[in-house]
């Protein structure tokens, strides 16, 4: 950090340079970024709408402002409590599922590193493919019914996964497991391999058994990581939109399965309510600030 | 997937894993919608070729990537060796991070249409370096920040310009870093499916965009979605392959290495 700060005082004539080379992000940001946040702002006091007849910027400021009738909005209630259930459903089992493998993998055995590197490959593939290949996968004739559940549970066993509320959701949870848990795996595993050989010997001199050198010295010692991982993956689980709307787009029934995402999109695209949908973006985004902002707290200190 | 892929119509339902009478008619149907596999029975609303979606795709996604280097590579060497914008910059590009994409759908497409740039290459690549940016700015910012300053100081000592140090020292140096986070944003561009999804009408449609029109389409073309699902992955994991190391580091922000 020294370096740099006598390097950046001793470099008082590039001064411009400091500004150009941020120029073409401003730039950027301020198009596609700030722009429509200034606009979403107005619209978000208006009652215009894409078929109102005149354009945006005609618009009135309406007496109450959009937020307010968020408050009421019995869709966007359930659709929050329905992102947490997702949030807190998938977040934990992916965390315990990466630990689990990650600590298997302590040990030395025959294609560990084949693995390390298939396990990467749900990462990389994009969203909606994985929606697909989820939502093929629970189809009535497909795979986890025949292969899975009709030799466990005979004809009866075969479940329609789609028009059950509650499966349906289960499905996309699963699909979300699948591709993340890796990351997890990813993080943790890394944690634990460049915890020092030498604490590990220094326990097991002292006659610790193996389940207690991972409780009280391994685990411990990666704790900030850990927090990392879960505060990363939470957020990010939050945005879910792209498996949701590949495999049950909301449904079945009445909006069974939507999230938070996919009914902002619905009143943006689908309803055309943009003023509203304007406000409840801002609700939101004024939200997820406020927790990244606390969030980042255990980030910046385990940068220092 | 893959098994689903070669298997004609008569085996979508049969739950063997391997297909008695593997086929491509599959794959040959993305490009030649036009005939139907297996007959009358199976048919599909989709008329169209894969043949844009992929080009489109590898335009947004190619462009995009690009743009997204340029900018960001700029901005990371500011921030790492200047604390160009301060703070703000940094909290900025990981709030745009941390935002739900949906949340910009209203009123991106309000500006979009007042300046004419829905369904245009222009607003889908602008809007691809804008989102990448940050995880480009992160990535390569754990890049620069890697080469000691001292060799850069000692250039600019010698009297050498700092863009000539940018050229000569620094481009050199994190060569190896600007391919791989290149890749990586390639990737996600790759991926990306919700703006894709609202900016494109019928001119720049994506694969991920194509996908999710089989979902909803009329008939039921498993076998036909699968061989599409696969041909949208195999870049991906092409690519992925080569950039493993620094993947981890990508999706958590160069938290973890």
């Amino acid at each position: 950090m020294k370096r740099i700060d006598r390097l950046s005082q001793w470099m008082g004539k590039t001064e411009s340079f400091k500004k150009l080379s941020t120029l073409p992000l401003n730039f950027v940001l301020n198009f596609v970024l700030i722009v429509p946040f200034a606009i979403m702002i107005f619209l978000s006091f208006t009652r215009w709408e894409p078929l109102s007849g005149y354009d945006w910027w005609h618009a009135s400021i309406a007496g109450v402002p959009r937020f307010m009738e968020a408050f009421g909005d019995a869709r966007l209630l359930w659709a929050l409590i329905r992102t947490t259930i997702f949030v807190a459903a998938v977040v934990p089992v992916e965390f315990l599922l990466g630990l689990g493998i990650a600590l298997l993998f302590l040990g030395d055995f025959r294609g560990k590193k084949a693995f390390t590197s298939v396990v990467m490959y749900p990462m990389m593939m994009p969203w909606v493919v994985v929606g697909l290949g989820f939502y093929l996968m629970f189809q009535y004739y497909g795979p986890v019914n025949l292969l899975l559940l009709k030799p466990v549970f005979g004809e009866g066993g075969m479940i329609d996964w789609f028009t059950n509320t509650v499966l349906a959701f289960f499905a996309v949870m699963i699909a979300d497991i699948w591709q993340w848990t890796p990351l997890m795996f990813l993080i943790i595993y890394a944690g634990l391999a460049a915890v020092p050989s030498r604490l590990i010997e220094a326990a097991q001199v002292l006659g610790a058994s193996s389940a207690r050198i991972v409780r009280t010295v391994r685990l411990p010692l990666i704790k900030p990581l850990l927090v990392v991982a879960l505060i990363i993956r939470g957020l990010e689980a939050f945005k879910v939109f792209d498996i949701v709307y590949i495999m049950t787009r909301g449904g079945p029934g009445v909006n069974s399965t939507e999230v938070v995402s996919l009914y902002v999109y619905n009143l943006s695209i689908v309803y055309h309510n943009t003023s509203y949908a304007c406000a409840v973006s801002l609700l939101i985004m004024v939200a997820i600030a406020l927790v990244t902002r606390l969030a980042i707290r255990p980030l910046e200190a385990k940068r220092e | 997937m893959v098994s689903l892929s070669f298997k004609g119509p008569a085996e979508w339902y049969a739950p063997n894993l391997i297909p008695i009478q593997p086929i491509i008619d599959n794959y040959i149907s993305l490009f030649v919608p036009t005939n139907p596999i297996g007959g009358s029975y199976f048919f599909t609303s989709i008329t169209e070729p894969i043949t844009r979606p992929l080009i489109n795709s590898l335009i947004a996604a190619g462009l995009g990537t690009i743009f997204a280097v340029l900018v960001g590579f700029l901005a990371a060497y500011g921030v790492s060796r200047y604390r160009a914008g301060g703070t703000f910059v940094i909290f900025f590009t990981l709030l745009t991070r941390m935002l739900p994409g949906a949340t910009f759908v209203a009123p991106l497409m309000v500006f979009y249409a007042s300046i004419g740039f829905i369904d245009t290459y222009v607003g889908l690549i602008l809007l691809y370096t804008a989102v990448t940016l940050t995880y480009a700015i992160w990535l390569m910012k754990g890049f620069i920040d890697e080469i000691p300053p001292e060799w850069e100081e000692a250039a600019l000592l010698e009297g050498a310009t700092p863009w000539a140090v940018l050229r000569k020292i620094t481009i050199p140096l994190t060569k190896g870093g600007l391919v791989a986070s290149a890749l990586f944003i390639f990737i996600l561009n790759w991926s990306e499916f919700l703006f894709a999804l609202v900016i494109s009408v019928t001119q720049v449609t994506t694969l991920p965009v194509q996908i999710s029109k089989y979902v909803s389409a009329v008939g039921r073309m498993y076998g036909t979605m699968a061989s599409l699902g696969l041909v949208a992955t195999i870049p991906s994991l092409v690519l992925g392959y080569l950039i493993q190391k620094h993947l981890v580091t990508g999706f958590t922000f160069g938290r973890v290495r």
